[in-house]
């Protein structure tokens, strides 16, 4: 039997349960297909004995309070979805055990930051202040882009928006050099590269920007019930308003008619029609679920000229002993070897282990995660799907997750003084493999497409159009035109869910 | 102090970049994109854990009265080349059509990882008086038999970084086939830690595998086995049940990890040995326990008096009403109905039959309540070890 719909939404992650229920709330028809049996995607939950670990979120950022609401709280209010907000007023703690190394935390809020900036790197301050005051002129700009509907003036852009036109074209490095920060204080403001997974000598300055000064701005949020509380919210907005949402239901083919997308089909046949489509699906899998006549030529070059975005090794651990035992103190951990980013990144490699990474400890932010008498550790890796072992095989996988795994849990014990070896009472390893088997995703990437600065966020938002041209498919999630994260997500999927309705029911 | 020279940037770039990013477009090839499971990370995922796995009956062998080993490989016709490699102590799910009755029952591997690289899994199943499946496979099953089972499951297995290197393995009945499979991995080298098996059986004759075990252990220094005869006095054995006592007799020096596999009788018996020895939860691990049975004989059963409900189940947009005993998990009702949903453990853990209630009332027995605590505030049930105490409706899934 063929159905039909107002909206097919291909993808339940962030950005597509975002879009389904914004469509949904608009009164049309939706659907959305999901082919894992829960909501999320990458934000979810998952239970080892007494402890249930949170898979993906380190931080999210632009959330805010009721009082002070951000983009993210205002897009979970505006569909009535009630999260149990948690917040982290500390950005990190960032340790660098090789030459020029330092031991920094600095706390949230512009003015503190800046402080324990100064107190880490005397004589700082000033340039510091002025990358947060950056983020500032780059937001103005973007409302009056974004009030001119993406055809602002150019001579406005010029007189009033010159900086903002500064950093969306040059690399956070090339900015805080002319911003006249000391290197040291570049090192340490520049730890975060990996949420956006380039390091900072090619990472757009307005994209690193604007990211930083949310978390310092406002603080790290994180749902009380682990990502997939976020979820389960967003997906009974969607059946609340009428909506469907199919799990255990995977999309193997996208259907066209006269070069528009129509439609999708199902692993078991189901064919699903729909007025329009939206993708929460990556591009390239799109592509190769798509006959290739009805894909654009541009749109295999822009794909062919990409690189996936970068992807973790992640160790989750249950520990029979309270953080307080275990002398930590902190939510968020950068360790790395060198100062330098670039150095971090190139560096990823090194044995016993990488240059750099990350461990959270959920219990500083939220004491009641886990059991009374216990403790969570989540660390993270940065690696690209395709620098996996090229002799990895599904024999000696578990081999590899647990090598990998010792010798960061060992590193981290010998930098902080502390046993965690003997605590570990539940373990899981997620890997490359694991992002590929649950998302799907091509080589198990989950930042969508590589933020390096010629396709930086600013590029891909002007060019959206172009970059996408299939009638009907509008797409949605970390692959789409903000980059990787969950607020991007989110962001881009209640986008795609107003293009859709703005189309299908006109308005603005 | 450091003079800000933002200006010192060209903002002139700004215009130009759109066209930079043009020339890398149009300079790179229209080619098609290479499909998903061409990349690595997918291959593996999928070599690991594949949707389904369709098998074949190679080999059946009589292991005692009423327990056969049933030998599995890929059903190439049908699309497996290659079954999953997994790891000891992992265990398969069937998917079993006994007269329109859709049902799935898991079952260890008793078979070692290595003979899954030969191509081969052994299940071995033991008659269950009145039991839909085991009697099913038991009397029907022969040799060119064709079944779709899972990838593996389970989180049941050895890990180096959280387990001591000394296991204690606690089995009774047909709990002895995960450890099967961990004692030959060991041999094989494929595992790095030692076994102390105490196995309990009500007579000699029921002990399963004996000759394998006493082989292994025999030739290989890392594996002893103990066993425990509770309805037969007999020297060469121990005798009674898996006490404290025993299990300190044998256990190793300094720090063990205690696994256990079998009844639920043998469970509730064990726990109490176990809690003398004072070991902390990190070194006791359980199978996952099989079906809950009785919910009635809880102390917190909220008992209504009614034994007949309706469910109203709906998967995609499709309806079905069914009438069903509140003595039975709704997983069991929708099953025995021919309404096929998913499930893999059976048994609370696993999270697959993650469904919505979204009327009526459950009775969720909670030593085997494994939702996520997002679940609750959401109406989400594991209908595996959820008995309905009204009419009930609910949003499940379809079958995978
Ligand atoms: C992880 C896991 C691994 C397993 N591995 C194996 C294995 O290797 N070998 C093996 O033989 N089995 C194994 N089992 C058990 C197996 O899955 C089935 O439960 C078993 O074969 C019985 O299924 P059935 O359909 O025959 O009985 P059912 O139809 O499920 O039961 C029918 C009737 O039998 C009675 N009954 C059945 N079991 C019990 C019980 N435990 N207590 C009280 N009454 C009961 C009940 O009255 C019930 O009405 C495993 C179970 C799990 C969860
Ligand atoms: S089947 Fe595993 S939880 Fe229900």
């Amino acid at each position: 039997m063929d159905r039909h719909y107002d909206v097919i939404v291909a993808g339940g992650g962030n950005g597509g349960l975002v879009a389904a229920a914004t469509t949904a709330k608009a009164g049309l028809k939706t659907l959305l297909v999901e082919k894992h049996n829960i909501p999320g995607g990458s934000a979810s939950s998952f239970r080892r004995g007494r402890f249930e670990f949170e898979p993906s979120l380190h931080e999210l950022c632009s959330v805010g309070t009721k009082e002070k609401p951000k983009e993210v709280y205002k897009i979970f209010d505006e569909l009535g979805v009630n999260i149990d907000w948690r917040y982290e007023y500390n950005t990190f703690r960032a340790i660098v055990t090789g030459e020029n190394g330092f031991d920094v935390k600095l706390r949230a809020g512009v003015e503190n930051f800046c402080d324990d900036m100064e107190k880490a790197v005397p004589g700082c301050r000033e340039s510091v202040k002025n990358f947060f005051d950056l983020a500032k002129k780059d937001a103005a700009a973007l409302e009056y882009i974004y009030k001119m509907k993406g055809k602002p003036n150019p001579l406005t852009m010029v007189f009033k928006h010159a900086d903002f036109m500064r950093t969306a074209c040059h690399s956070v490095e090339d900015v805080e050099i002319a911003l006249g920060m000391p290197e040291k204080a570049r090192d340490i403001l520049n730890t975060y590269w990996c949420y956006l997974g380039i390091p900072t000598d090619d990472l757009n300055a307005m994209h690193y920007i604007s990211m930083v000064s949310s978390y310092v701005e406002d603080g790290a949020a994180m749902p009380y019930k682990r990502s997939h509380e976020l979820s389960l919210g967003l997906e009974k907005a969607i059946t609340d308003n009428g909506g469907e949402v199919w799990y255990n239901s995977e999309v193997s083919e996208f259907l066209y008619d006269n070069g528009r997308c129509v439609g999708v089909a199902l692993t078991d046949g189901t064919k699903l029609y729909a007025k329009e489509v939206i993708s929460n699906i990556i591009p390239h899998n799109v592509y190769s679920m798509s006959d290739n006549k009805n894909v654009p030529e541009r749109e295999l070059k822009l794909a062919n000229a990409r690189n996936f975005g970068i992807t973790f090794v992640t160790i989750y651990l249950g520990l029979d002993c309270t953080k307080e035992e275990l002398g930590i103190e902190d939510y968020t951990v950068f360790k790395s070897t060198y100062a330098n980013p670039r150095e971090q990144y190139n560096h990823r490699h090194d044995k016993p282990v990488g240059a750099y990474y990350v461990v959270n400890c959920l219990n500083e932010v939220i004491p009641d995660c886990s059991p009374e008498g216990t403790c969570m550790l989540f660390f993270t890796i940065p690696l690209y799907g395709n620098e996996l072992p090229e002799d990895l095989t599904a024999e000696n996988y578990k081999r590899y997750k647990n090598d990998v795994a010792k010798r960061y849990i060992e590193d981290y014990e010998k930098v902080m003084g502390i046993d965690i070896s003997s605590h570990v009472e539940e373990i899981a390893v997620a890997t490359p493999v694991t992002f590929a088997r649950f998302l799907g995703t091509p080589d198990g990437e989950i930042y969508g497409y590589d933020n390096r600065n010629w396709d930086n966020v600013v590029m891909r938002a002007n060019y959206e159009k172009t970059d996408f041209s299939v009638p009907g498919l509008t797409y949605c999630g970390g692959h789409a035109s903000r980059g990787d994260g969950y607020s991007s997500a989110y962001i881009t999927g209640e986008a795609a869910g107003k293009a859709v309705v703005r189309k299908l029911k006109g308005g603005n | 102090m450091a003079k800000s020279h933002i200006k010192s940037l060209n903002f002139a770039d700004f215009l130009k970049a759109g066209e930079k990013r043009e020339n890398i477009i149009a300079k790179a090839p229209a080619k098609p994109v290479p499909p998903t499971s061409s990349y690595r990370a997918n291959r593996i995922a999928s070599a690991l854990h594949p949707e389904r796995q369709s098998l074949i009956v190679s080999k059946i062998d009589e292991i005692a009265d009423g327990v056969k080993s049933i030998h599995l490989v890929g059903n190439v016709k049908k699309g497996t080349e290659k079954v999953a490699y997994f790891s000891a102590g992992q265990y398969l799910v069937l998917f079993l059509d006994i007269n329109g009755a859709k049902i799935t029952r898991p079952y260890s591997i008793s078979s070692s990882p290595k003979q899954a690289l030969d191509g081969e899994y052994v299940l071995t199943i033991k008659r269950v008086n009145g039991g839909l499946a085991s009697n099913f496979i038991l009397d029907t099953f022969e040799v060119g038999t064709e079944v779709e089972a899972s990838a593996p499951e389970g989180e049941f297995t050895y890990e180096p970084l959280r387990d001591a290197k000394n296991v204690v393995a606690l089995a009774g009945g047909s709990g002895i086939t995960p450890f099967l499979s961990l004692a030959k991995a060991i041999e094989n080298g494929d595992e790095d830690c030692s076994l102390t098996l105490i196995y309990g059986a009500r007579t000699e004759k029921e002990i399963l595998f004996k000759d394998t075990f006493d082989r292994i252990a025999d030739t290989c220094n890392k594996v002893n086995v103990i066993y425990v005869l509770s309805d037969e006095r007999n020297d060469k054995y121990e005798n009674g049940f898996i006490t404290a006592d025993l299990i300190s007799k044998y256990a190793p020096e300094g720090d063990y990890s205690v696994f256990i596999c079998g009844p639920q009788a043998m469970y509730d018996f064990v726990d109490k040995e176990l809690a003398k020895l004072n070991l902390r939860k990190k070194f006791i691990r359980h199978e996952t326990f099989g079906e809950y049975r009785n919910p009635q004989k809880d102390a917190d059963y909220p008992y209504g008096g009614i034994s007949e409900v309706k469910i109203t189940a709906i998967i995609r947009d499709e309806k079905y009403e069914i009438t069903a005993s509140t003595n039975d998990t709704i997983l069991n009702s929708l099953e025995k109905n021919g309404i096929a949903v998913p499930s893999r453990c059976r048994s609370g853990v696993c999270g697959w039959c993650h469904s919505k209630l979204v009327d009526g009332t459950v009775y969720i027995p909670k030593s085997v309540d494994g939702r996520r605590l997002a679940d609750y505030d959401y109406g989400y049930i594991h209908p595996c070890c959820s008995f309905p105490l009204s009419d009930v409706t609910l949003i499940a899934s379809v079958s995978k």
